[in-house]
């Protein structure tokens, strides 16, 4: 019982009209890291929020460190030890790295004053004892997300946290500065310090956790040391039935070239990219972050203004300067933040998947609102996307759900090419394999398809051929048969040294 | 009352009824009050009450709608006011162009105003702050006292009938009506609400929301000048100072009917019941003799705990 940290047992936790948590066990040994997995809606937010003091149980117990605990509030619980970090990081961005670090924690000196200096002093010890190569005075929002979520981190350590629980830490940064965020738990893990964390990224579990908790609909499914089980029997766990084929098919032939990139130049940021995408080619555009792939697909699409460049179209050549215009060309962008560049809250289905087709519906300048909510209503059925009706707020959607939404709109608004940026960020396992579905299903009726992924599984699984860029630059294409992760990796990571002078001459084909 | 399938299918905030009650409420309580409330001077003396604030309202509406806001539209009814009858000077040949003039004058301000918040990237907030004390200069320069006169036969818009039924309050409705239909009906109106929900997602939607935003000011500054217009007629003059008023109190109606300020939400009919709580607390608080200062601090609280109604419920 020493070795344990936390535990919660019988945990049931109900809410108007559902049963989020039933009877589930948990616990968490000290000096642990403990994957939390399961699909959207199994409950694992419930269930760390009952843990950190932010929800009450209805039955059940917790005990924390020894003793049975009954945590009021979340301040509590912070307080005898428990860190919780979410995805939308509680840091402060106009606030220098170590006010955040000691918020709410802060020290004085006299007269109740505030002291920086001292303050700024133990934050660099504790950014030392990480390896955190930071300036205590330097502003948050100057920081990338992956330091950021160091700074989270160390504004636990500060607190002397016991606990650390991490609501899926590694989305949105690379795979590198994952595995830097990693060494850090490891060493936290040295100290005794217990980790629970939520992801949806199963490679990284099997790398770097000690068990994995799989909860279904609400219930414990089981807890098994990570050693004893593989992928496949942990997705299976999951979802609830076999999974073999996660990827659907790859294309057996490619139609003729339907988008020619060349020498696309922005500023100091793209440095002349060229190459081309096929009808029912879905071409993976993969790099490390920071490779500029984002931009690259903004400066196709027109949102970025390009310097220098052409974007070639059967015969026509253009560089939009407007994503109308791209639009009207027959390019479409699922972007990458569906937050703030996707959805427009407050606002219903209907109204988010017609958003750049409203031209559709409009008859002697009034829009038809049967004609456009029959046809959502076929596209809600399409896509699979559960809601109450059409005129449902985006708002309440789940993750996968409203990535949905975002593939109706741009799947009806595309004329033939489609730019994917990380179409299945924050999606839950069973959604994700809908939405590889759909986007094979959208290549093989004729569209060509760029996914830019910092999944290397998923790149991997659903690329037909791949270009890797670096920095603002290509570094190297892969057909079919080439694609393997190492080769990736050592295209992604090729020094200056190594790269060939002529990246245009490579990519023409 | 209206079902709760009705209301979703008209896509009414069920918080208006709330305030919709307000309204029925004070009516109720007028007539309890005395007996010359339900009088059909009375009310009357409300509809036309509620044009100024009406009109000024409903372009404020647009603006806020996009996220945006116009404190430029107090400005505006003084600058058009005091040209309307300053220029005519009663000539009754001079009324037509003049007016035009006016109402095109109150669209150009309102396009400076979208532009420089489109083109300089400064808040909508400064922008409309700095012109309305621009365009209270150039009025004062113009005159600093009532100018000109109207001729007589254009007092038919502020008090005119038409069958008995007073004219402006039922053009107001129709209006209201109109902006209604173009909000919800037409793509520019909808591209309103988009641009107000989230402007960058409006932005990748190819939505070209500069236009937007240009259109949203210059239709607050074509119903600011409208208002102008209006009020020479219902004072049968214009004032370099008349405006003033309206500059913050245009605001409250779009709030109180449910319109939120960051923008993406809300609508016309919410200001034009809005509008109506007002005037009908206003006219309420006269009958039982409540002296002015009592007034403006009851119809703060009431703004306040009507706005308290649109809040959204924290999910827990």
């Amino acid at each position: 019982m020493q070795d344990i940290m936390l535990e919660v047992k019988a945990i049931t936790k109900r809410f108007p009209g559902v049963t989020a948590l039933q009877d589930v066990n948990f616990n968490n040994r000290k000096g642990e890291i403990h994957a939390l997995v399961g699909e959207n809606g199994a409950g694992k937010s419930t269930l760390i929020k009952i843990i950190a003091g932010a929800y009450q149980p209805d039955d059940g117990e917790i005990f924390f460190d020894g003793k049975k605990v009954v945590w009021e509030s979340p301040h509590q619980s912070r307080g005898e030890g428990i860190s919780v970090i979410y995805q939308e990081f509680n840091l402060f961005p106009e606030l220098s790295v170590s006010e955040n670090i000691f918020m709410g924690n802060e020290l004085r000196k006299k007269f109740r004053l505030l002291d920086f200096t001292r303050m700024k002093r133990e934050s660099q010890e504790i950014l030392d004892r990480f390896g955190l190569h930071l300036d205590p005075s330097q502003k948050v929002k100057e920081l990338s997300v992956a330091e950021q979520q160091m700074v989270e981190i160390a504004k636990g350590m500060c607190n002397r946290t016991k606990l650390f629980i991490l609501d899926e830490p590694t989305a949105g940064i690379s795979e590198r500065e994952a595995d830097a965020l990693f060494e850090r738990l490891h060493l936290l893990k040295k100290e005794g310090v217990s980790i629970v964390y939520i992801s949806h990224r199963l490679g990284e579990i099997f790398k770097n956790a000690d068990r994995v908790t799989v909860l279904k609909d609400g219930r414990l499914v089981d807890t098994v040391d990570v050693k004893r089980i593989d992928r496949n029997r942990l997705v299976s766990m999951m979802v609830g039935r076999n999974l073999e084929d996660i990827y659907p098919a790859k294309a057996k032939d490619l139609g003729e070239e339907v988008l020619r990139v060349e020498d696309l130049k922005i500023g100091n940021t793209v440095k002349g990219v060229s190459f081309s995408l096929h009808k029912r080619e879905i071409l993976g555009l993969a790099g490390l972050v920071g490779s500029r792939r984002t931009e690259l697909a903004h400066g196709i699409f027109g949102s970025l203004p390009m310097d220098h460049g052409a974007c070639v179209l059967g015969e026509r050549a253009f560089s939009a300067t407007t994503p109308r215009e791209s639009i009207d060309y027959g390019i479409a962008f699922l972007t990458e933040d569906r937050k703030n560049e996707g959805l427009v809250f407050g606002q219903s289905i209907q109204a988010n998947i017609t958003m750049p087709t409203l031209s559709d519906f409009v008859k002697k300048t009034l829009i038809n609102a049967q004609a456009e909510k029959n046809v959502c209503k076929k596209e809600m059925e399409k896509f699979s996307i559960s809601a109450y009706g059409t005129e449902a707020f985006v708002d309440n959607l789940s993750g996968g759900n409203q990535q949905k939404v975002l593939f109706s709109r741009w799947a009806r608004a595309c004329g033939g090419i489609l730019i994917l940026d990380e179409p299945t960020r924050g999606v839950d396992v069973g959604a994700k394999m809908e939405i590889y579905k759909i986007i094979r299903g959208l290549a093989d009726d004729g569209i060509g398809i760029l996914l830019i992924s910092s999944d290397l599984p998923e790149i991997i699984g659903m690329s037909d051929r791949i270009i890797v860029m670096k920095e603002g630059s290509v570094t190297g294409e892969l057909a079919q048969n080439e694609i393997h992760e190492e080769a990736i990796m050592h295209l992604a990571t090729l020094s200056r040294s190594e790269q060939t002078g002529d990246n245009n001459g490579r990519n023409a084909r | 009352m209206i079902t709760t399938s009705a209301m979703k299918r008209l896509r009414i905030d069920p918080a208006i009824c709330i305030v919709f009650g307000l309204v029925i409420l004070l009516v109720i309580f007028g007539y309890f009050i005395s007996d010359r409330f339900g009088t059909i001077q009375n009310l009357t003396n409300i509809l036309e009450n509620s044009v100024s604030l009406g009109l000024s309202s409903l372009g404020q509406t647009l603006v806020i709608l996009t996220g945006g806001i116009d404190l430029s539209i107090g400005g505006v009814i003084n600058l058009t006011s005091c040209l309307t009858s300053g220029i005519i000077n009663g000539d009754s040949r001079l009324v037509v162009p003049v007016i035009t003039g006016v109402l095109l004058l109150g669209i150009l301000i309102g396009f400076i105003n979208g532009s420089l918040t489109v083109w300089l990237g400064v808040h909508p907030l400064i922008v409309t702050l700095g012109m309305s004390m621009i365009l209270q200069g150039i009025t004062l320069m113009y005159t600093l006292a009532p100018p000109g006169a109207m001729p007589l036969s254009f007092d038919f818009i502020a008090y005119g009938r038409v069958f008995g039924v007073p004219f402006a309050p039922v053009v107001l409705v129709l209006i209201f009506v109109i902006m209604g239909v173009f909000l919800r009906k037409t793509k520019l109106g909808r591209h309103v609400y988009a641009v107000g929900g989230n402007a960058e997602a409006a932005r990748l939607s190819g939505i070209r929301q500069n236009r937007v935003v240009i259109f949203v000011y210059s239709a607050c500054g074509f119903f600011a000048a409208l208002t102008g217009v209006y009020l020479v007629s219902r004072m049968g003059i214009g004032d370099p100072r008349i405006g003033e008023y309206y500059m913050l109190s245009s605001i409250t109606p779009v709030v109180v009917g449910g319109t939120i300020l960051a923008g993406g939400k809300g609508g016309v009919l919410g200001t034009l019941i809005g509008v109506f709580l007002i005037i009908l607390l206003r006219n309420l608080l006269n009958f039982m003799d409540i002296t002015s200062f009592y007034q403006w601090i009851i119809e703060g609280l009431i703004i306040i705990i009507a706005v308290s109604f649109y809040i959204e419920k924290r999910k827990l």
